[in-house]
C-alpha cells in the first residue's frame, strides 16, 4: 500500500491488525494528539473500542484500553478535539440503527474517578439513522460544536453546565442547543467535515452536492456554497457563472471586503435560486477521463482556469458591494 | 419467484457446452414451468443435463433443529435432500417448500460404532443412493440408500490411522472416492474393490482437504496443515505434480472453480481466502480476501464467476459471500447461526439463490440469497474532508458526480453490466448488484481567502510577539494584518496599542490607523455592547455608589462621546459602522453604567479566576510596574467605549484623549480595559481565530490574564501547519507553567562512553567501568559536554571551536598522532 504525502510517495507497512471486533468495524478515528497515540473503533455490534499504543516507536503494540457498549449498532464516532484540561475526553457515537426509536447520537465522557467512559448525554432529537458525526475543532472555546449527518444536516452546541460540588464525580451535564438544521440536500446526508478553524462546515449527500455552511457573528448558520462534483452549476444559472468566472473585478472586491475568519460575515437573504450563483466550481475531475474531456470544454469557455484542481469561489452579491 | 426462474433458464442454456464435454450424464430431465422461456429455447434446454433438476428450486429462508451439532453437510444431486453428519448425528432431510422434513436416520443399531462419528460427508453427484463419510477414527464408510435393510452401510475402509478429514467423489467417475487424513496420506478407493487402489503421500503434514478438479479428469488438489497445496495426477501416486505454499499456517479448505479450469480457492488459518490461477507455470495468486477469522470452508457460488462463500472455524458465526474482486467488504452475509458454522453447500450446482448450512448450534439452515444482509448498504458511500489549507476533497460514486451533465455515460448497472455474461440481458436482479465499484474524487480549492488557511501561516510567521516595546509590536502586527487583508485584526492591534500605550506613543499609533483608512467594522463592539447592556440591567444596583461618582467624573467625556457619535454618523457612510451603532442604540445613560459593570459581569459570566482586575489593585500595582506598564495608566482614563470610538474616527480621537488625559489619571488604570479586551479575545477565539487571541495575550504580557486552553489550541494548530519555530516561540513566551513544560519533555540525552561503548551513568563525565573521561578535547584536555567534532581519519577530536582554531594554524592532529587532519 502506498500513500502520497506532498508529492512524496510513502510506502505504508502494516504494523498490526486489531482483531477484537466480531462484526464489521464501521468507523475508526485517532484520538486528539494531546491524549497520546490512541485509536478508537466502533462496530456494527455497538461496541466502541479504544486502543492505545503505549510506545509510539512500536506500532505493533496496541492495547485495548476501553470497551464501551452502546447498545445500538454504531456507524460513526468523533472525538472531541478540545485540549482544555477542564474538558475531559469525550466521544460522540452515531448509530445507523433503524429498529429502535430514540436518540441515535450518544456522547460518552471519560470519568477520572472511575477511569471509565460513561454516557453523558443522548441527543434525543436525532432519531433517524446517523451516517456521520464530527466535533468542530475546539480552538479554545468553552463549549463544543457537533455536526451530525442524518437525513439532514444538524449542528448542535453543547454547553457544559457547571458541575455542582456534590455531583462532581458524575458525568458533566450539558445544555444542548440545536443551532441549525438544514434539509437542503433533500436526501440522506452522508458526510460532514469541519475546516481546521471550525468556521466552515461541509456536508455531502445523495444529491451529489457538497454544501458549505458558515455562521455569522450572530451564530446564524447559512449556506454559503454548493459544489457539484463535475463543476456544473447547481441551480441553472450556468451561463452567468461560466462566462464571468473569477473575474478580476470580483477578485479585488472580494479582497477588499475580506476580513479574517473571525471577521465579518454578512449574508444577504439567501433565496434558493441565488444560492447557485454565489458559489461555483470549475475544473476537472481527477479520475475519469471522460469528465476531463468534458471540463476541457468548460475551460475553453473559461480560459482563466489553468489550474488542475477545482476552485470554488464566491461572487459577492451586489447589494452590499 | 418467477423472476429468478427466468434467470436460471437462461443460465441453464449457458451450461450446455460444459456438459456436452462431460457427456457421461444420464437423466435428461427438463423443466418448462415457465412458458415464457420454452419455445425457442427448448432445443437447447433438452441438452441440459443436471442443470435444473426435476423442477425449479424455490423456497424460503428456513431452518430446523438438529439433535446434535453438525460437522458437515452435503446435498443430493437433485437438490431435494440434504445429509447432515456429525459426531452424534447422521440424518437425511428432505427440502420442502417451507420446511425441512427428516427422511432418514442413518445412525442405527443399539451401540453406534465410532464409524458413525463423522468428520465429513459427501453425497455422490451422479448416484443419488451413494454417500461417503469420513469418520473420526480413521474409517471411510460408504452408504447405499438403495439397500432394503435399515442399516445402509455399504463399504468400510479402515486404512487410515488417524481422523479422516475429507472424502471426495470423483465428479464424473462413479466408483472413484478419494480421502484425505490427519495421518498425512490420501487414498483413492474404487468402490468395487475392498481396499484402496492407490495411496498418495504428501510427505507433508496432515491433509485437511482433497478436491477433485471438476474439469481435469485426473487432477486433484490437496491442502495441508503446513500451508502447502499440492496438485496430484490420480495416475501417479509416487509424487505430486506441483506444490506451492498457499498460506501461513494450515490450509483448511480448497475449492475448484466450477467454470474456470485454472482457478482454485483456498482458505486458511491466516484468515485469508486466496484464489490461485494454476494454469501458469507458478501458481499465481490472483485474488485475496481478508476475513476476520480462520477460514473453515470455501465454496464457489454457482453461476457467479467471482463469488464464493466462506464460513469460519471459530469466533465468527456468519457466512459470507464475497465478490473476490472487492475483497474488503462481503457481498452478502448470512447471520442466522448462533455458533460456528461447520458446513456450507450451495443447494444446487447451477442455482446461486440458495445456500444450505449446518452449524455447531445444532441447526440446519436454508438461506435464500435475497434475504441475505448486504453490508455494503450500511457502508457510507461518500467521503468528504477538509484539508489543512481549506481545500475540500469529495469522493462519491461516479454516477452521482458526473450526474446530469453527461448524458453519454450510462448510469451504472443499467444493462450491459460487464460482470455478468451476455445472456443476462434482462433487467438484472437487484439482489445481484454490488454497490457501485468506482468512485470519483474531486478536490475543490477555495478562492475565498477567509476559507483558505494561507493567512494563518503568513500571520504566524510574520507576527512579532516579543523582543520590542509593546507599541512597536502592536504596530508591526497591525501592519502584517493589514497587508494580509484583515482590516479588523489590524485595527484591533492598533486599538490595543492605544489602550495600553502612553500618550506619547499614541500619536504614532493613531496616525497609523489613520493611514490605514480602513473603515472599522467591529462585530465585537456590538457584542460587547449587547453583553454590557444585559449586565447593566441585572447589576445596576450593586455598584451604584461607584457609578454615581464615575458618571460625574465622566461628564465631560460624555459630551465628547456624543460628538464622536455624530462624527461617526456623518463619516460612517459605510454600511457596517452604521449598522453597529444604529442597532446598539448608544444612550448615554446606558453607556456609563455598562462600562463600569463589565468587570463584575465578566467575572460572573465567564467564571474566570479571581485574578481579574478590580480597580483598587491598581494602586498597589502602579509603583511596582516597570516603565511602560506605568505608562498605560495614563492613557486609559477614557472608557473602553471611547477608545473604540477613537478607532472609529481616529483623527478626532487623538485630540479627545489628549484633552481628557490629565483629568482622570488616577481613576482609570490600564487594567480597566482588560474586561473589554478579554471579551474581544473571547470573541476571536470563539469565532475560530485563536491565533489572534493568543498573539494578543502574548504581546500584552502581564497586562492580562492567561487562558491556557487557547495556548494549547494554538500550539496544536501551529504544529499541524508544521510551524515548529513559531510554536516553540509561543511555548516559550507563555507564562503558564503547564504550557512552558511542553518544552521540557523528551529532553533526556543518553551518552555512551567513547572508550567502552557502555551507557554512562548520569553522575558525571567519567565512565564507571573504564574510569576514563568519556570524550576529551584534544586541544584543551577537558571533557566535551556538547558538540564533539572528530577527525574520521585518526578519530581524535574535541570542542568544535578549539579544533577549528587549531586547524587554522596547523594541519596536524592536535593529539599529536601525526595524522594530517582536514577540517572542512
Amino acid at each position: 500500500m502506498t500513500a502520497c504525502v506532498r508529492g512524496a510517495v510513502l510506502k505504508m507497512i502494516k504494523r498490526t491488525t486489531l482483531v477484537d471486533s466480531r462484526t464489521s468495524v464501521t468507523d475508526v478515528k485517532f484520538a486528539p494528539k494531546h491524549m497520546g497515540l490512541m485509536l478508537t473503533t466502533c462496530s456494527a455490534d455497538g461496541v466502541v473500542r479504544i486502543y492505545e499504543a503505549p510506545d509510539v516507536m512500536n506500532l505493533s503494540q496496541w492495547s485495548l484500553q476501553h470497551e464501551i457498549s452502546c447498545k445500538l449498532s454504531c456507524s460513526c464516532i468523533s472525538w472531541n478535539p478540545s485540549s482544555s484540561r477542564t474538558h475531559s475526553p469525550m466521544i460522540a457515537v452515531g448509530s445507523d440503527d433503524n429498529v429502535n426509536v430514540g436518540g441515535k447520537v450518544q456522547i460518552y465522557e471519560y470519568n477520572e474517578n472511575t477511569r471509565k467512559y460513561g454516557k453523558a448525554e443522548t441527543l434525543a432529537t436525532v432519531t433517524d439513522p446517523v451516517h456521520d458525526i464530527a466535533f468542530a475543532p475546539n480552538l479554545g472555546r468553552s463549549f463544543h460544536v457537533l455536526a451530525v449527518a442524518t437525513k439532514d444536516v444538524r449542528i448542535f452546541k453543547l454547553l457544559p453546565l457547571r458541575k455542582e460540588l456534590s455531583s462532581s464525580s458524575g458525568p458533566t451535564k450539558f445544555e444542548i442547543q440545536t443551532v441549525a438544521q438544514f434539509e437542503n440536500h433533500n436526501s440522506q446526508v452522508w458526510r460532514v467535515s469541519w475546516n481546521i478553524t471550525s468556521t466552515l462546515l461541509a456536508s455531502s449527500g445523495d444529491d451529489g452536492c457538497v454544501r458549505l455552511w458558515k455562521a455569522n457573528y450572530m451564530d446564524n448558520w447559512k449556506c454559503t456554497g454548493i459544489l457539484k462534483g463535475d463543476g456544473s452549476p447547481v441551480n441553472g444559472t450556468s451561463n452567468q457563472i461560466f462566462n464571468s468566472p473569477l473575474g478580476s473585478a470580483n477578485q479585488t472586491i472580494q479582497n477588499s471586503l475580506n476580513g479574517a475568519s473571525a471577521g465579518r460575515y454578512f449574508f444577504p437573504p439567501l433565496d434558493p435560486p441565488r444560492a447557485g450563483s454565489r458559489w461555483s466550481s470549475y475544473a476537472q475531475l481527477l479520475p475519469p477521463p471522460t469528465l476531463i474531456e468534458q471540463t476541457c470544454d468548460a475551460d475553453s469557455v473559461n480560459s482563466q482556469l489553468p489550474h488542475p484542481r477545482r476552485r470554488y469561489t464566491t461572487q459577492p452579491e451586489n447589494e452590499w458591494v | 419467484m418467477p423472476s429468478s426462474n427466468d434467470g436460471w433458464s437462461f443460465s441453464a442454456t449457458a451450461q450446455v457446452q460444459r456438459h456436452r464435454s462431460t457427456s457421461t450424464e444420464c437423466g435428461y430431465i427438463m423443466c418448462f414451468n415457465n412458458s415464457a422461456t420454452a419455445g425457442t429455447k427448448m432445443e437447447k434446454m433438452a441438452r441440459v443435463t443436471t442443470s435444473l433438476g426435476s423442477n425449479t428450486i424455490s423456497g424460503c429462508t428456513m431452518f430446523c433443529h438438529l439433535d446434535a451439532p453438525a460437522n458437515a453437510i452435503s446435498v443430493c444431486r437433485d437438490a431435494a435432500q440434504v445429509v447432515v453428519a456429525g459426531r452424534n448425528i447422521f440424518k437425511i432431510y428432505a427440502l420442502e417448500e417451507e420446511q425441512f422434513v427428516e427422511k432418514l436416520n442413518l445412525r442405527v443399531g443399539r451401540k453406534p460404532s465410532l464409524n458413525f462419528s463423522c468428520a465429513d460427508v459427501m453425497w455422490h453427484q451422479m448416484d443419488e443412493n451413494l454417500l461417503a463419510t469420513a469418520a473420526t477414527n480413521g474409517a471411510v464408510v460408504t452408504w447405499n440408500l438403495g439397500k432394503p435393510s435399515r442399516n445402509k452401510q455399504d463399504q468400510l475402509f479402515t486404512e487410515h490411522k488417524r481422523t479422516v478429514n475429507k472424502v471426495c467423489f470423483h465428479p464424473t467417475e462413479v466408483h472413484m472416492l478419494l480421502s484425505g487424513s490427519q495421518d498425512g496420506y490420501m487414498k483413492c478407493f474404487d468402490l468395487r474393490r475392498k481396499e484402496s487402489v492407490s495411496t498418495f503421500s504428501g510427505q507433508s503434514e496432515s491433509v485437511r482437504d482433497v478436491q477433485f478438479s471438476i474439469r481435469d479428469y485426473f487432477t486433484f488438489a490437496a491442502s495441508f496443515e503446513n500451508g502447502n497445496v499440492q496438485l496430484w495426477d490420480i495416475r501417479r501416486p509416487d509424487r505430486y505434480e506441483r506444490m506451492f505454499t498457499a498460506h501461513n499456517g494450515p490450509v483448511f479448505c480448497c475449492d475448484w472453480h466450477p467454470e474456470d479450469r485454472g482457478w482454485l480457492a483456498t482458505g486458511g488459518r491466516d484468515k485469508m481466502v486466496k484464489v490461485w490461477d494454476i494454469t501458469t507455470n507458478r501458481a499465481k495468486e490472483i485474488h485475496c480476501v481478508q476475513t476476520i477469522a480462520s477460514v473453515a470452508r470455501v465454496k464457489w457460488r454457482p453461476e457467479r464467476k467471482y463469488h464464493l462463500a466462506t464460513c469460519s472455524m471459530m469466533v465468527d458465526h456468519n457466512i459470507y459471500v464475497w465478490d473476490v474482486r472487492r475483497p474488503f467488504i462481503p457481498f452478502a452475509t448470512f447471520e442466522e447461526h448462533k455458533d460456528v458454522t461447520t458446513g456450507i453447500v450451495w443447494r444446487h450446482l447451477h442455482d446461486p439463490g440458495f445456500l444450505l448450512s449446518g452449524s455447531k448450534d445444532s441447526t440446519l439452515y436454508q438461506h435464500k440469497f435475497k434475504d441475505a444482509s448486504r453490508p455494503v448498504d450500511k457502508a457510507n458511500p461518500e467521503g468528504l474532508c477538509f484539508g489543512l489549507f481549506g481545500d475540500l476533497a469529495f469522493a462519491a460514486k461516479e454516477s452521482l458526480i458526473s450526474g446530469g451533465g453527461d448524458s453519454n455515460r450510462k448510469p451504472y448497472g443499467s444493462g450491459g453490466d460487464r460482470r455478468y455474461p451476455i445472456f443476462f440481458f434482462k433487467k438484472p436482479d437487484l439482489t445481484e448488484q454490488f454497490a457501485h465499484e468506482s468512485s470519483a474524487l474531486s478536490v475543490f480549492e477555495t478562492d475565498l481567502e477567509s476559507s483558505r488557511m494561507d493567512w494563518f501561516v503568513e500571520t504566524a510567521r510574520r507576527y512579532l510577539l516579543s523582543g520590542k516595546p509593546f507599541g512597536e509590536l502592536c504596530d508591526h502586527n497591525a501592519k502584517v494584518a493589514k497587508e494580509l487583508n484583515r482590516p479588523q485584526v489590524s485595527t484591533t492591534w492598533t486599538m490595543l496599542r492605544i489602550m495600553y500605550s502612553d500618550p506619547g506613543n499614541l500619536a504614532t499609533a493613531t496616525s497609523i490607523s489613520k493611514g490605514g483608512s480602513i473603515p472599522l467594522m467591529n462585530s465585537f463592539n456590538m457584542k460587547e455592547i449587547a453583553a454590557g447592556g444585559l449586565g447593566s440591567e441585572s447589576r445596576l444596583d450593586r455598584g451604584k455608589g461607584e457609578i454615581r461618582q464615575d458618571t460625574i467624573h465622566l461628564d465631560p467625556g460624555n459630551s465628547l462621546i456624543n460628538n464622536n457619535d455624530e462624527n461617526e454618523e456623518t463619516e460612517g457612510s459605510e454600511g457596517p459602522a452604521d449598522y453597529l451603532f444604529g442597532d446598539a442604540e448608544l444612550e448615554d445613560d446606558d453607556l456609563y453604567p455598562m462600562e463600569h459593570e463589565n468587570p463584575t459581569a465578566e467575572e460572573a459570566e465567564y467564571s474566570l479566576p479571581q485574578e481579574a482586575f478590580p480597580l483598587r489593585h491598581e494602586i498597589v500595582d502602579n509603583p511596582s510596574v516597570p516603565e511602560h506598564l506605568q505608562d498605560k495608566v495614563d492613557s486609559p482614563h477614557v472608557s473602553g467605549n471611547e477608545a473604540e470610538a477613537v478607532c472609529l474616527t481616529p483623527i478626532k480621537s487623538f485630540s479627545l484623549i489628549s484633552i481628557s488625559q490629565p483629568l482622570y489619571e488616577s481613576h482609570l488604570p490600564a487594567s480597566f480595559f482588560s474586561p473589554v479586551v478579554r471579551e474581544m479575545l473571547q470573541h476571536y477565539a470563539e469565532a475560530g481565530d485563536v491565533q489572534m487571541a493568543v498573539s494578543v495575550l502574548i504581546v500584552l504580557g502581564d497586562r492580562i490574564r492567561k487562558e491556557e486552553h487557547w495556548y494549547t489550541s494554538y500550539i496544536d494548530l501551529l504544529q499541524r501547519f508544521e510551524l515548529w519555530n513559531v510554536s516553540n516561540e509561543v511555548i516559550k513566551l507563555s507564562t503558564s507553567s503547564a504550557i512552558n513544560c511542553l518544552n521540557q519533555t523528551s529532553t533526556t540525552l543518553h551518552i555512551n562512553c567513547s572508550n567502552c561503548k557502555r551507557p554512562m551513568s548520569n553522575k558525571g563525565w567519567i565512565c564507571d567501568r573504564c574510569h576514563q573521561c568519556a570524550s576529551i578535547c584534544a586541544v584543551c584536555h577537558h571533557v566535551v559536554k556538547g558538540l564533539f567534532v572528530w577527525c574520521q581519519g585518526c578519530s581524535h577530536g574535541g570542542h568544535l571551536e578549539h579544533i577549528m582554531n587549531w586547524l587554522k594554524s596547523s594541519s596536524h592532529c592536535p593529539a599529536g598522532c601525526g595524522h594530517l587532519c582536514e577540517y572542512t
